[in-house]
């Protein structure tokens, strides 16, 4: 009883840690180009891709590229490095586009894209599935 | 060969982004049906029949960018309860004097409050509308400069948003439309934001010219009867308003609690003093759906103007319509508004409320309204 009471609790532990990597997302890797030396913290990511900096460490000029909405990966980049849901982002730049306060990063359809653009220009800073990183790019944190 | 590679990865960003006078294009809009729970009750142009004139609206925004940080915004609102006529509700240049400092002419919005600045985009806050009692004030734009400038305080992101111009909507007083002129409005907000807090303080004041008819002729009275300085307190002449705002917005994972205060004073005019109004919301979120409660208070005084006139029967006729006048402003009232919203959509939101609103000086006006609203931007 107690032996069968054990391999049901095995089971549904397995069952569970299978179900929950199956819907664990990659990870996020966020991108500059390999000639950028700036230092960021997780709150200056963040602000970042919200438009509150506008400046790497360095002085330069950031700009902040997004994946198109819908991407997984935006979902994970919005939900583990901004910390909200898609709608709350959605609301945040709806605030400022509306009041003339600001505007969302632009979106860019693909990480071959993202890749590219971020390896051609030091001021962009980006995210793209981990997996998808080369070495035309510098990671500086991946989530 | 890299270069071109460059120049064409560089090209393609600027058409996704925007120079050359590209005109994008950005809207908004709530379908909102109401009714009241009861056949005799009437609550924000709402009654007993199910209507969606009062609330529901639909914007359409467009904005070029000129380059050198020059950029022009119009944004163009109809109303259901105007009939779907269509207003400018912003039409203004900004120019980017730097990273830090934006700065814009022409009609935009006054930051009185918290939501001031996306007062009619539904989908960017909780409610169907923000809390009626605190979001009183009659008109929210002014035309003018504005300048805003964003910096960090330590840890906070600090932005401090100043104006100066003027008003001439026409605003309901006795009962009616009135011609109105305010003039030299100035003030400003100041806005500190770290992580899942938010905290705001605004001030802004304007030289108040208002036509107001019907009380003319009692102006008149008093200043043939030898008490011209009665008549003066009436009228709408040069008189100024103060407004005060203090809000806070805690957003801290799945909890949010959203509190704001306004006082409006104005001085010798036949309205209110002084009106305090406040509001505290509490809201949790479950995944796509938010659930909150909002209870609301607000209260206003007028003092007489008539102390030291003889009451004596000559001037009873003056006396008992200036008293009524201003002993009828003042007002005490609170209400509780439990709603939810539900994100159902990438863009779109649907949203559900019932206001319980109470008047402490006439319970023929407590009311009961049930709120449904469809929210989106695009």
């Amino acid at each position: 009883m107690n032996k069968l009471f054990k391999t049901a609790l095995y089971g549904s532990v397995l069952y569970g840690a299978v179900l929950f990597s199956s819907v664990s997302f990659a990870d996020v890797a966020i991108i500059v180009n390999t000639s950028n030396s700036s230092s960021l913290s997780d709150s200056d990511i963040s602000r970042l891709f919200l438009g509150k900096l506008k400046k790497f460490s360095s002085g330069e000029k950031a700009v902040a590229i997004n994946l198109k909405l819908g991407s997984s990966t935006r979902g994970e980049f919005e939900k583990k490095v901004l910390g909200k849901s898609a709608s709350q982002i959605k609301a945040y730049w709806s605030k400022r586009v509306f009041s003339g306060k600001g505007k969302p990063p632009p979106e860019l359809v693909s990480d071959k894209d993202v890749i590219t653009m971020v390896a051609a220009d030091n001021n962009v800073i980006a995210y793209v599935d981990a997996a998808s990183v080369d070495d035309s790019v510098k990671v500086i944190k991946v989530y | 060969m890299k270069n071109i590679h460059k120049a064409l990865v560089l090209s393609s960003v600027i058409m996704a982004g925007s120079t050359q006078a590209e005109i994008t294009f950005n809207g908004f809009a709530s379908i909102v049906g109401g009714i009241t729970t009861s056949s005799d009750e009437t609550l924000y142009s709402y009654d007993d029949t199910f209507n969606f004139a009062p609330d529901s609206l639909l914007a359409l925004q467009a904005s070029s960018d000129l380059g050198e940080g020059l950029s022009v915004t119009t944004q163009i609102l109809a109303r259901g309860e105007n009939d779907w006529d269509p207003d400018f509700e912003w039409a203004y240049i900004a120019y980017n004097a730097s990273d830090d400092l934006r700065i814009l002419a022409g009609r935009q919005r006054v930051p009185f409050y918290m939501y001031s600045d996306f007062l009619d985009v539904s989908y960017a806050y909780p409610w169907i509308e923000p809390p009626a009692g605190v979001y009183s004030l009659q008109f929210s734009t002014f035309d003018g400069i504005g300048a805003m400038y964003n910096t960090s305080i330590g840890s906070f992101d600090s932005s401090v948003h100043l104006i100066y111009g003027g008003n001439t909507t026409d605003l309901s007083i006795a009962g009616a439309l009135q011609n109105s002129r305010l003039k030299n409005l100035m003030g400003g907000a100041w806005t500190l934001t770290r992580d899942w807090l938010t905290l705001r303080a605004a001030y802004f004041q304007a030289d108040m010219f208002i036509d107001v008819p019907p009380i003319e002729p009692l102006a008149a009275g008093w200043a043939a009867a030898g008490f011209p300085e009665i008549g003066d307190k009436l009228k709408i002449d040069d008189d100024k308003g103060a407004f005060t705002e203090l809000g806070f917005q805690i957003d801290y994972n799945n909890i949010l609690v959203i509190g704001e205060y306004t006082l409006l004073e104005l001085n010798d005019t036949l309205l209110a003093d002084e009106a305090n109004s406040y509001f505290l919301m509490g809201g949790y979120r479950f995944d796509n759906i938010l659930v909150h409660a909002t209870y609301g208070w607000d209260d206003s005084s007028k003092s007489r103007i008539t102390n030291g006139v003889p009451e004596i029967a000559p001037l009873l006729p003056l006396l008992i319509p200036t008293n009524g006048q201003t002993d009828g402003e003042a007002s005490d009232s609170s209400y509780i508004t439990l709603g939810l919203r539900w994100d159902f959509h990438d863009s779109a939101a649907l949203k559900f409320e019932y206001t319980s609103y109470s008047d402490d000086l006439n319970s023929n006006n407590d009311a009961g309204l049930f709120r449904t609203a469809l929210v989106t931007v695009f």
